[in-house]
Order: structure tokens, then sequence, then C-alpha cells
């Protein structure tokens, strides 16, 4: 099955500036999807050529196996990291006013905004205006209005960005929700522990290139289990070991990282036969530490 | 074309049903109707009633001449319109042979004291020095002074005219005045008089003016207002900033054209009654179709021209602030052609008014008042609404190429070279 977004090669620059240097991704059929990257290295400028707000220089955007076309707008939903709402609009106009222009009849607009308000425990505020609402409930309704027209793709500009605590954790499962719902979702952000608990492929970009691309578990394979979590009673000797690339020491409770190459198991004996081991544990690396490690080496 | 419609029937809906349309809508035209009402009210109740007017002079049979023909000549004013609707004056004339400084004293303190409305001071010396002075608290009421003016002078010549032997049918039908009526030609036939045109077009032409300007700036606005809320990248996912500018100028248009829709019904249910009335004085009254149907024309032509500027203008700006100090490249020829207006609507054949009227800058205002006013050649018409279309047709798709690059810019407003890479971009 062809990928729901695939993305060949893409370049876009402003002026002197450039956003995105040849770019390539392709997102598999219900997954979810983190692209990821420091603040500037080209996220949003990657999504609105997605979604034809803006046209690459150059490359191809491939949406559910086609070359883009604003035809296909429809089967996508789109948050977008600046987004807002009429504020004198109320919000039962509002929804349905999105719903339409996102090829809805006005009936069944209509009907899916009264379902969702429900859901939402919006009903008793839908003939109020945008203005009168809390900046959480805005903000639930700008959810609604990407997923209102029931698109197959969902594509989220740091859809956690400034969400209370409660209406993150309702975002969280509203993805997961939507994943089993077969859908395709994609969103970036900056922050990796959502990333980790919750995608199944990454695309970490930087500078405009992608700088690791693919499946999280793979990439995470691929970096191999080279961190060590160790408690321990006694000095098992580890600053000047050869083994060790770098080492964060709390007493009697030690992270260490490996050097390429080292052996775990030669390590373990090396310290049994110095102090006394309460444990030993073989780790993968963290997103985060990929992410700095990848990002350190680029800068 | 579902996506376009869906744009304009928001873009109306939302600003036909706040309440600052329906109270703008229903308070102009009660403005407008109070203005010309409330004078006429004053001046109707302040008419009628008993006037005391002290004739002092060396000639009672002249001062006596005078009172009648005041009191002959009641409620007919120099314009002569409402003569139905005021009551007629009371004149109480008191004829006085005293001319002396001392009388004039007294006379003075009794006007103050309110026992006379005023005295008339038509001494021989007065009359010799042609300088007859009227003494009154009520200065200002121009009616009540040119009543007094023209029956002075018609007694004065009447006196004069008897002297040299005349009698009194012959002086009559040599008073009889004489109307002139400034009659427009349309087509080789009688139009309608000078005045009905000349008021008429100052109407539309205002009526162009105040609207392109209130829904140019609301466009504008609008699209500020999109900017701030951050509402536009939304909307970007689901139509093209094409769709986006289309909506939005044809559906505040739309708002427009409802005003001007309710409040000409306003006028005309408002002064039918009063042009029929007035006929005798107005002459023929003609619904002037084909200048409606220019005003027409011009209006969309103008709207769509400066809507599209306006449009251009908000998208490159974040605030009303800053779009204040931007407007006036859409601001200046608007209010210029307003101010051309008066030399092309007395010399509309002129070639300064030819050439400045082709301008699509200055046509929505100054074509539209040659029309109304003169009935300048088809080929000028034709000329100059191709001209206009083609601006119109250039303006759209440079503000759309604005647009499309300035609703997603943030922060600081651009410099020209900057706009000039932003059009280079949407290219």
């Amino acid at each position: 099955m062809a990928d729901v977004v695939e993305l060949r090669g893409i370049c876009k620059s402003y002026d002197h500036f450039v956003a995105v240097d040849n770019l390539s991704l392709g997102i598999r059929a219900g997954s979810v999807y983190g692209l990821l990257g420091p603040n500037g290295a080209g996220k949003t400028s990657t999504i609105r050529m997605m979604i034809g707000i803006m046209v690459p220089d150059k490359g191809e955007v491939r949406l559910f196996g086609e070359l883009f076309q604003r035809g296909l707008l429809p089967r996508v939903g789109y948050l977008p990291e600046e987004r807002g709402l009429y504020k004198r609009m109320k919000v039962l106009d509002h929804l349905v006013f999105l719903g339409c222009l996102h090829n809805l009849s006005e009936v069944e607009a209509r009907k899916r905004s009264l379902a969702w308000c429900e859901r939402m425990q919006l009903s008793e505020w839908k003939d109020k205006k945008v203005e009168e609402l809390s900046k959480g409930m805005q903000q639930k309704i700008q959810f609604v209005a990407a997923l209102l027209h029931d698109p197959d793709l969902v594509i989220m500009d740091e859809p956690f960005a400034g969400l209370d605590p409660a209406n993150a954790v309702m975002l969280k499962d509203f993805l997961i929700e939507l994943k089993k719902a077969g859908k395709t979702i994609l969103f970036s952000t900056h922050r990796m522990d959502q990333v980790e608990r919750l995608c199944d492929s990454i695309c970490l970009i930087d500078h405009g290139h992608a700088v690791l691309e693919g499946d999280l578990g793979k990439i995470k394979a691929s970096y191999g289990k080279n961190h060590v979590q160790m408690q321990y009673e006694g000095d098992p000797g580890l600053e000047n070991c050869d083994l060790v690339q770098s080492i964060n020491n709390y007493g009697n409770y030690v992270e260490v990282r490996l050097k390429p190459g080292a052996d775990a198991q030669q390590l373990l004996r090396r310290s049994a036969d110095r102090a006394r081991i309460s444990r030993f544990e073989l780790l993968e690396p963290s997103l985060e530490e990929i992410f700095i490690d990848q990002v350190g080496k680029n800068a | 074309m579902h996506n376009i419609w869906t744009l304009i029937q928001r873009e109306y809906l939302e600003r036909v049903r706040t309440r600052s349309f329906v109270i703008f809508t229903l308070l102009m035209p009660a403005v407008m109707a109070g203005s010309v009402l409330i004078p006429e009210k004053i001046e109707e109740m302040n008419s009628g009633g008993e006037k005391h007017i002290v004739i002092v002079a060396n000639n009672p049979q002249l001062a006596t001449a005078v009172g009648q023909e005041l009191s002959a000549s009641k409620a007919k004013t120099d314009l002569g319109l409402e003569a139905g609707t005021f009551k007629p004056t009371m004149y109480t004339i008191r004829v006085d042979g005293d001319t002396s400084d001392a009388e004039n004293d007294r006379l003075r303190q009794q006007v103050s004291g309110g026992q006379i409305t005023g005295f008339l001071w038509l001494t021989d010396r007065a009359l010799a020095e042609r300088k007859v002075t009227y003494n009154t608290k009520e200065a200002a009421d121009f009616m009540q002074s040119g009543t007094i003016r023209s029956a002075l002078r018609t007694a004065v010549t009447k006196q004069r005219l008897s002297q040299k032997g005349m009698n009194g049918p012959e002086i009559d039908a040599l008073l009889t005045p004489i109307d002139l009526a400034t009659i427009r030609i349309e087509k080789g036939r009688e139009g309608t008089s000078g005045t009905t045109v000349f008021v008429t077009a100052l109407a539309m032409v205002m009526l162009l003016y105040s609207v392109v300007l209130i829904y140019g700036i609301a466009v504008m606005r609008s699209v500020i207002e999109e900017k701030s809320t951050r509402i536009l990248e939304v909307l970007l996912s689901a139509v093209t900033p094409k769709q986006l500018l289309a909506g939005k100028i044809l559906g505040v248009g739309a708002v427009g054209l409802t005003q001007i829709v309710i409040w000409v019904t306003f006028a005309i249910l408002f002064s039918v009654p009063g042009l029929l009335a007035a006929r005798s004085f107005l002459g023929e009254v003609h619904i002037p179709v084909g200048g409606m149907i220019a005003f027409a024309i011009f209006f969309l032509l103008g709207y769509l021209l400066y809507s599209s500027m306006y449009a251009a203008i908000g998208s490159m700006v974040n605030t009303d602030h800053e779009a204040q100090q931007m407007q006036w490249p859409a601001m200046v020829p608007l209010v210029l052609g307003v101010v051309l207006m008066n030399s092309v609507i007395q010399h509309p054949d002129s070639p300064l008014a030819f050439w400045l009227s082709i301008v699509p800058f200055f046509a929505p205002i100054l074509m539209l008042v040659r029309i109304l006013v003169a009935q300048p050649p088809l080929w000028q018409i034709a000329l100059c609404i191709a001209l206009m279309m083609a601006t119109v047709y250039g303006l759209l798709a440079l503000a759309s190429r604005i647009y499309r690059i300035g609703i997603l810019m943030y922060g600081k407003r651009p410099t020209l070279p900057e706009l000039r890479r932003w059009l280079r971009y949407a290219g």
C-alpha cells in the first residue's frame, strides 16, 4: 500500500534562507508519525508544503499515492501551530462554517457539530460567541474543527504547545483513538517524551535536512543497547575505564554510556571485581539522547 | 465555487446580523430625514403669530404702502415653495411720523423690551442715502428680512412709478415677476430642472463615496482581524488565498449593496410625496433611470478597485493602528476625486473634465458626475468603463499576490523592496 504522505526531495527557501533542503520522507497508512526538530528547523514549512499552503521550489509532494492536488484536501485535517477562531462568531455557526469549507453540506456539518459539542461537553456553549469561551474551550473547538470532516490524514503542528495538562491528556487520548480508527496522524513537536510514547515512526529535521527518518524502534535498535544503569556498594572504579564514553555518577547509582564497540559484559566483570553490584541493566538510548547527539553532531 | 459561496455567506451574514449594521442602516435615513424635517418643523412653529412692526417715515403715505405690501405678502416667501405648510404671519403695522433720534432710542428700547418685533427706519434721509434699516432682535431670520425687503422695494418702486404718472394696474402689470427655469436637455428632449439635477448628482456621488470608503475599510479590517486572530492558516488548509480574497470582497460588497438598496428605498419613500407636491416649482420630475444604471456600474467597479487596494494594505500590516498609516494610497485618490468634483460639475464637458474622469481612480466619482449633470459621448463612457475594468483586473491580480504572501507574514511591515520580492515569490 502506498504511503499516505510521501515527500520526494522537496526544497524551499526564502530569500537567502533555506528552510527545507532536499527533504524526503514517507508516512505509512495508519501510523502515528512524529516530525521532530529544534525551533526553526523547517517543520512548519514542511507541513505547509504538504497541504498546499506553500508550493515547494523543488521536489514533489504526494498524498494518498497521488501527486498533490487541492481536490485531496477534504481528506486532510489540519491544526496549525498559529490557530485561532473568529472571535465574534457563535460556536456552532463557526463549526458549521469550517465544516462547509471542507466540503460538507450544511445539514451534515450541523449534525456533526452538534454531536461533537455533545461529546466535548460544549453543548451549553454552542450559541455563545467564541470570545466568551475560556482558552481551553477554544482549543477544544479548534481540535473539533480539524476533525469535523472525518479526515483520513490528520496533520497537527505543535498540537501540545500551550495546552493545559487536562487538555494535553485529552488530545493524547484523541490521537490514540484516531489511530485505533485507522487514521494516519502526523504531528510536529520538540518535546521528545510525547514522541517516544506515541509515535511509530519519526523524522528528525535539523536545518531543513532529515537527520534521521524511519521506524522509531529500528532507529533505537540501530543505536544499540549502549547504556548501562548500575546500582552498587563500594567503588567500581569506572572513572578512568577505557570502555566508558561518559558517566553520570550519583554515589551508589551510576549511568554509563559505553564507547562504540565496548562489551557490556566486560564492564560488569570488571565492576564486580571491585564492588558489590546489586543491579545491572542494559538500555536503549532515549530519543532525547539521540536527538541531542544528532543535532549536536550537525551544529 | 462551493467554497467561495460559503465564504461570501459567512462574511455577509456575520455583518448583516450585527446590531451596529442594523442601527447604522436605520439611523442614517433617520438622520438625513431629520436634517431636512426638523428645521422645517421649527420654521413652521415659528411662522404665523403676530408681528408688531413700527414704520418710521416722514412720508406717511409710503409707510402705509409698505405696511400694505407686508400684510399682502403674508407668508409668501422668497423661495415660494412651502406656501401651503406655513401659517400666515399677521402683521400689525403702526406708522410713526416722529423721526427724531429720541424716537429712535425709544423704539430700540421697545424692541429690547419685546413690546414690538422691530421697526423700519424709513426716513427721507435714509431713502436718499438708499440705506433703510430694519431693527429687530430676530436679525438672523432671513425669511423675515426677505419679506420686508421685497415689500419695501415694491412699495418704493410703485411710489416712484406713480410719481412718473402711471396708474395702479399699469404698475402691477409691470411688476409681475418673470421666472427663470433651467431645463436640462436630454437627447433633445426636455429633462429635469437644473436644481434637481445638481442635488441628485451630489447625493448619488456622496452615497457612492461614503459606501465605497466604509466598505473598503471594512475589507481591510476584516483581513487584519483574520491575521491577528490567527484563523487564516486554518482557512488556508481548505481554501486558496484567491478564493478567500474573492469571498471577502464579494461578501462585504454585498453588505454595502444591501445598505444602498435600503437607503435608496427609504429615500424614494420619503421624497416622492415631497417631489410630487413640489412639482410646481421643480418642473416635471423624471426618475433618472440612466443615472441609476450608471450609479450601479460605477459603484461596483469603484468598490472592486478600492476594496482590492484595501485588502492588499490589510494583508501587509498587523494592527489597525499600522493600517491607518498605510491606507493613504487608497484614501488619497478617493478624496481627491471628491475635491475635483466641484470643477467638473460646473464644466462637465471641458477637456480637463474629460481627462480627469477617465482616470480609473477618479472615474467612479467624476465620470458618474458627468453622466448625471451632462451627456458625455457614449465612447467616453465606454472608454472609461473599459479602463476601469482593466485596472480592476490588474489590481485584483496584484492585490491577491500581495495578499497571498502578506497573510502568512507576521511582524514587521514590508518595505518597498520587500514588497517587490513578495510579488516575485507569488508568481
